[in-house]
């Protein structure tokens, strides 16, 4: 078990992070998907690498939160903080380490002129639901529609 | 964050535009492709951004508490030229690495890599226009000697490979492999210079650091991703890339990399004129860890790929157990992974000038076998190079007690332009700079 003493270090996102977010990745969804996340990281830190977070324990990275602020985009012209992947190590929850990115990400959005926060969310991952709905996120008018294109 | 965008007065803005053309051919085929690689980000704007709301007092030094200076003559008459040598390095070094960039760019076996690449070509474009616009906007002649702006701006552009302020960026590249190396270690520490430089005393220069630093993000990925990938193909084999070429290739910049940060001894002045927060020997040792950290990051993925059936935690360990034991695990020895080459390896400037120590740290008493010994781990192209041949020279006289390993740092040859107002010009000579300050040629190029 982790000792519990341990104090967090939230920080920007950094590429030298991939390596640990595809090992929580893992260790949450039980795939090694490191091509996805080179992707999705460089992604961040090319728009904006201040603002994406993660969160280190004794120098190794525990947790990460993904997102950027955008404008323009689905009518919603006023800019807002897009929270699109977040994650902690199993072992590290219960820690306050989400909620802890979370305020240094949206501090971050804020500065940055973003007068709402926005994410999309699985309604049958309860755990992630639970989660965001204590952090305050609440249902929007804004709703999420799909057609499926699979024959 | 608040960025105001500036452009400089037309007659240089063009002159920019045109050293692009000679130097940077692609960048109209990057700007053509820029929504295809970079989709939503906004388009590339060749100018200078100075953030705004940054703090307007001087954060650290002699000066702690006083107001940030917005003019070269509100600083010390010798404030001001070690700022002034600040801003024409930092100039040098933006420039000179899109001409670097530029001799392999087309041998990059990924187009995605290709426009990486040129996207920080176009970034360091822009931060070297960042530096202009500080040398132009205000007057520097009080303690430039009276070179004026005008001046210094032709001299920055008309620099070729070899006669750069700092050392890393007078070499050629060999192959694709050193432009991605480049972007994660020599990068690496203009990431750790720009951060330092946020606190800089001097308003200007302080605001235009973040603008910089954010972009400077992205060039450190587009080194050591592709690097991540090469691992992973190393591991599986594939025949065209290997573990010991980017080995080789670390061996070359990362020595270079350090002496970048400047003597180990110095830097007190950057922190008392208030224009660092970081003296040299800590920010290069902050260095020393990030680069063992990307190292044993691409090992990982190297170990990942050679057994995929093994978790993230089972590689650590293996990484861990072939350090510790030097042995083998199920075929992969210590030596197929790669390393930070240690401090003092093959160093030419700082207080591991011309010590003969290897990668692992073994010290070498003869100059020919250390000389073979690098041969054995560099690659080829760079062996045989002028640049290894001056410094075998200078390493030859240091052992034979001919001079002294300060005299042979000084004495490395560098090229400088002969002359002529063209920035195309590429009549250049190799110079060896004496102890009187006077220079001799050594060897002459030329060519428009």
């Amino acid at each position: 078990m982790p000792d519990v003493q341990q104090k967090a270090r939230i920080r920007p996102l950094d590429e030298l992070d991939i390596g640990g977010i595809v090992g929580i990745d893992e260790k949450i969804g039980g795939k090694y998907r490191p091509d996805f996340w080179e992707q999705r990281v460089v992604f961040y830190l090319r728009r904006d690498p201040d603002a994406s977070r993660v969160a280190e324990v004794d120098g190794k990275v525990v947790g990460f939160m993904l997102g950027d602020v955008r404008a323009g985009e689905f009518g919603l012209e006023e800019p807002s903080g897009w929270i699109e992947r977040f994650g902690i190590h199993p072992d590290f929850r219960g820690r306050d380490l989400g909620k802890q990115m979370f305020d240094a990400i949206v501090t971050h959005f804020r500065a940055q002129g973003a007068t709402s926060v926005r994410t999309l969310v699985d309604g049958k991952e309860a755990g992630v639901v639970g989660f965001l709905n204590a952090l305050g996120f609440a249902p929007s008018p804004l709703q999420a529609l799909e057609i499926s294109l699979k024959s | 964050m608040k960025v105001e965008n500036v452009t400089l007065e037309k007659k240089y803005h063009s002159a920019v535009e045109h050293w692009q053309r000679h130097n940077f051919k692609d960048y109209p085929s990057l700007l053509e492709n820029w929504q295809k690689y970079f989709p939503t980000d906004d388009e590339f704007c060749l100018c200078a951004k100075m953030e705004l709301g940054t703090p307007d007092v001087v954060q650290v030094g002699d000066f702690k508490g006083e107001k940030k200076r917005v003019k070269p003559d509100e600083m010390t008459e010798e404030q001001a030229k070690h700022l002034l040598a600040i801003i024409k390095a930092q100039a040098s070094t933006e420039f000179g690495s899109i001409q670097q960039h530029s001799g392999t760019l087309e041998r990059a076996m990924d187009d995605q890599d290709r426009y990486w690449v040129m996207r920080v070509m176009a970034e360091e474009l822009r931060h070297g226009y960042q530096m202009l616009h500080l040398l132009l906007s205000e007057d520097w002649s009080h303690v430039s000697g009276g070179v004026t702006g005008e001046q210094m701006f032709e001299e920055i552009l008309s620099m070729q490979t070899g006669g750069h302020v700092l050392d890393a960026f007078n070499l050629d590249y060999d192959s694709f492999i050193d432009n991605i190396t480049f972007a994660a270690v020599i990068d690496r520490v203009g990431k750790y210079q720009l951060t330092m430089q946020k606190v800089c005393a001097y308003k200007p220069m302080a605001d235009s650091m973040p603008p910089m630093l954010r972009e400077e993000a992205f060039h450190l990925a587009a080194g050591v991703v592709p690097m991540r990938r090469w691992a992973q193909r190393a591991a599986q084999g594939d025949p065209l890339l290997s573990m010991e070429m980017i080995q080789h290739s670390l061996n070359k910049w990362v020595p270079r990399g350090l002496e970048m940060f400047g003597d180990e001894r110095g830097g007190d002045t950057n922190v008392k004129f208030g224009f660092k927060d970081m003296k040299n020997q800590d920010a290069s040792d902050l260095y020393y860890v990030e680069l063992t950290k990307m190292v044993r990051d691409i090992n990982a993925r190297y170990i990942r790929a050679r057994f995929p059936e093994y978790e993230t935690g089972k590689a650590e360990q293996v990484i861990d157990e072939l350090a510790t034991a030097r042995g083998t695990h199920h075929g992969v020895t210590y030596d197929d992974l790669l390393h930070v080459p240690d401090k003092r390896f093959f160093r030419r400037k700082g207080v591991h000038a011309f010590e003969m120590v290897g990668i692992a740290g073994e010290s070498f008493t003869d100059a020919d076998e250390y000389l073979r010994y690098l041969a054995k781990h560099l690659n080829d192209g760079y062996i045989a190079s002028r640049d290894m041949r001056n410094y075998a020279d200078a390493l030859r006289k240091v052992a034979a007690g001919e001079i002294t390993r300060d005299q042979a740092s000084k004495a490395m040859p560098k090229l400088k332009r002969v002359g002529g107002t063209c920035p195309c010009s590429k009549g250049v000579r190799w110079v060896m700079e004496e102890p009187t300050g006077e220079q001799t040629t050594v060897a002459r190029r030329s060519g428009h």
